[in-house]
């Protein structure tokens, strides 16, 4: 037992540039997910504040329809429905669409949604001349971008290679069944590591300001 | 992305020398058909012969039939099916490492003259190349058990849970016969695990394959004793313009004389495998003689074996009526393959896959309340120890990934448990578990914070089972947030071969080549169920605020 435990540990340490490398790439995932998604769902939340009534039922319609489609799911249907090269027009430089930005692009509609609903209510905020109500969209923002860093992890069903797809890749190369949970546990604790410390200052942010909300009324 | 685009152009120049190539042989068989004999030379023999060398595709990840030794030199039973050919041409051999998606490819491409790589002879692979017959060897499905399994034959894996992976051409076919109750899995590491934790009989696969999964030292005194089934023959093959060829008349011959001489039987034993009983069939068959003495097996005025020496292609008889017929006439007409509306096998997938989905959705948000106020009374109640140990579970729970939980309870204490108690989880209870918890986490989050507002006005305030109502009103939104999250978040099941929807689906497209189909009715299916979660939770919202305000 105490063998195969030491054994364990010093396979863990060997493979730690590799599973970093992993999870190097659910950070990569996330923030293109949030750029996607923040730069679409900010188009929404203008088209929410417009004066016309037919823009913003639109819009809250589309929201609503990036709120009912699963990650996952669009995971997939973008696997199997995009085509795997195409041409630019007017050249013929052919591009693809590697798996990673496939990944990130599902996660994206989630933040669409997001965005559209937290934006709008900042823009209103600020529209209105409260400032520091509209500056809470910050806080907010990066907790949902911490979010989607963990959902990043649903990327290895499709075979992104990230921190849990390269945990399942370790696992094989050594073809030793009993470090399963000693590896799967240092992934989480690299996701609590990254997460925890993220979490709890954007928490002191929103206190912060909060407070100095309170103070300016 | 620069060299991504480069190896996108380099891709286009290889495609175009592969077209030429092609046109080029084409061209040449074309040339050659036009003088039909019993056995046209095709050029291809007597090239072989003038330039001493035979190119050979031969594989070398497959053992014991084509791999490297512990020395680095390619060998195994395919090799020195290679290595008689050469000799009895009086040629030197040369071997080209082919693997099971470029084989065929190599042919077209005229780099081989001839691959001997584990090609099973079907009636597709006919149309891309010539598949020499009689046939050396076959294999089949088994079913990869653990050692105290006690299943003698087939009809006693009926209506058990069987793993299989996703896309393999038999599971339908073994589904149908034998009415196994498939798992589902992504790879044959989690396939093969899941036999060793009893969450299936067996793990249902190419009999070679398993076989060489057995030599390994982990799975010592697991077995695969059930006799090969959908037993799929294989072929020398060679390019298909050299169908009717002396080449393929020579190989054929050399075949013969194997099954006649006993040569397969004797390499098959020389390299461990265990003894087939296709290759017995075939000694007796080539080797048995009619009333005249002569060899049953022989060619006859065209060129051709008889019937009853050739490889009988596997039909597939389907009832044509009612839905189905309306169903392929439609597929005929707009080329949509409704196939889990007018397929009963598909169809029945397709609806147990949705009950599943629902059932998870259910379950997972009733959980994830449960957990939620349980967490919520527990957090408020002040007590020493367990209070702040919930508080500090609920943080560290919402930062850990879901999908890692899952893995780690069903790979790693699932395993455990069964080992050390004899404890099956199910895979469906872990999933709804640790999405509970996570979900329950965010709902106790909500309900904290809402106490927390509510002590803005009356500092005394404190959370019961009586006063619960003031709290869901200012909790509700964030409550139906993350309860709509969960409801997504169980196409996670998926990973870890929970039959629900998005496996269902994932399974009917691998067979039937539907992709857009099954994929818009997946999308549409998930778009129709959240949007009628999202209404039933706001109807629930409602009632609950007007009751209680």
């Amino acid at each position: 037992m105490n063998i195969e435990e030491t054994g364990a540990l010093h396979e863990l340490i060997i493979w730690t540039p590799f599973l970093l490398g992993g999870f190097a790439m659910n950070i990569l995932i996330a923030i293109t997910a949030m750029l996607i998604g923040t730069s679409l769902g900010a188009c929404l939340a203008l088209l929410r504040l417009s004066t016309h009534p037919r823009a913003i039922k639109l819009s809250l319609l589309l929201t609503e329809l990036t709120r009912s489609i699963p990650t996952i799911v669009f995971q997939f249907y973008l696997v199997f429905m995009l085509p795997t090269e195409f041409e630019l027009p007017g050249t013929s430089i052919r591009l693809g669409f590697p798996v990673w930005l496939i990944a990130a692009l599902a996660l994206s509609i989630a933040v669409v949604g997001f965005t559209s609903d937290n934006l709008s209510k900042s823009l209103r905020d600020w529209r209105q001349g409260d400032h520091g109500a509209a500056f809470l969209f910050i806080p907010s923002w990066t907790s949902y971008m911490l979010i989607i860093v963990i959902a990043s992890s649903t990327a290895s069903i499709i075979g992104v290679s990230e921190l849990v797809n390269r945990c399942n890749t370790v696992v094989n190369a050594i073809g030793r069944t009993s470090l399963m949970l000693p590896m799967y546990l240092y992934a989480c604790a690299m996701f609590l590591l990254f997460c925890y410390p993220l979490i709890q200052l954007m928490r002191t942010v929103r206190r912060q300001l909060e407070r100095r909300i309170q103070q300016g009324k | 992305m620069k060299a991504y685009v480069a190896g996108a152009l380099a891709g286009t120049v290889c495609r175009f020398v592969f077209w030429l190539c092609t046109l080029l042989l084409c061209s040449l068989s074309g040339a050659s058909a036009a003088d039909t004999a019993a056995t046209d030379p095709s050029g291809r023999l007597a090239r072989i012969k003038q330039r001493g060398t035979l190119v050979v595709g031969v594989k070398t990840d497959y053992a014991p039939f084509g791999m490297l030794s512990a020395a680095g030199v390619p060998e195994g039973f395919e090799h020195d099916l290679a290595a008689d050919i050469a000799k009895r041409l009086g040629v030197e051999l040369i071997k080209m490492s082919v693997t099971g998606t470029n084989r065929l490819q190599r042919l077209e491409e005229g780099s081989v003259d001839l691959v001997i790589a584990t090609t099973g002879d079907t009636v597709e692979r006919r149309q891309i190349a010539t598949m020499v017959e009689p046939n050396y060897y076959a294999s089949g499905v088994t079913l990869f058990m653990r050692p105290e399994q006690s299943i003698a034959d087939w009809s006693g894996a009926r209506g058990q849970k069987v793993c299989a992976l996703h896309g393999s051409y038999f599971n339908r076919a073994m589904a149908e016969r034998f009415l196994l109750d498939l798992q589902m899995f992504n790879n044959a590491r989690d396939a093969k695990l899941a036999v060793r934790d009893k969450r299936c009989i067996g793990y249902l696969f190419d009999n070679t394959a398993i076989h060489r999964d057995l030599l390994f030292p982990e799975w010592a005194g697991y077995k695969a004793t059930l006799s090969p089934s959908l037993v799929t023959p294989w072929a020398l093959a060679i390019a298909s313009s050299e169908r009717g060829s002396d080449f393929e008349r020579f190989l054929g011959d050399t075949v013969a004389q194997w099954h006649r001489t006993g040569f397969l039987i004797e390499r098959e034993r020389a390299w461990h495998l265990p003894p087939s009983q296709f290759l017995s069939n075939m000694h007796t068959l080539w080797t048995s003689t009619d009333t005249q003495g002569k060899a049953l097996c022989s060619r006859n005025a065209s060129g051709q074996w008889p019937a009853a020496c050739r490889n009988k292609v596997f039909v597939n008889a389907r009832d044509e009526l009612g839905l189905r017929h309306l169903g392929l006439w439609w597929k005929e007409y707009t080329g949509m393959d409704l196939s889990m509306v007018y397929d009963s096998y598909d169809r029945k997938r397709f609806l147990i896959g949705l009950a599943t989905t629902m059932s998870l959705m259910v379950l997972c948000v009733l959980g994830s309340l449960a957990v939620g106020v349980a967490g919520a009374m527990i957090a408020e109640a002040r007590i020493a120890v367990l209070t702040p140990l919930v508080r500090w579970a609920c943080t560290a729970g919402r930062m850990m990934p879901p999908l890692l939980v899952i893995y780690m309870l069903v790979f790693g204490l699932g395993s455990m448990l069964m080992t050390s108690m004899g404890i099956g989880l199910s895979a469906m209870v872990i999933v709804v578990l640790c999405l509970s918890l996570y979900t329950g986490s965010s709902i106790m989050v909500a309900f904290i914070e809402a106490c927390d507002l509510l002590r803005n006005t009356s500092p005394q305030f404190q959370l019961h089972f009586e006063n619960f109502r003031q709290v869901l009103p200012l909790s509700s939104p964030l409550v139906t947030a993350a309860l709509i999250n969960v409801c997504k978040a169980t196409m996670m099941s998926s990973a870890v071969a929970v039959p629900d929807l998005l496996s269902a689906v994932t399974s009917i497209m691998a067979e039937n080549g539907n992709v857009t189909v099954m994929m818009n009715t997946l999308l549409l299916t998930f778009v129709l169920l959240i949007t009628s979660i999202t209404r039933a939770l706001g109807w629930v919202d409602r009632k609950l605020r007007k009751n209680f305000s």
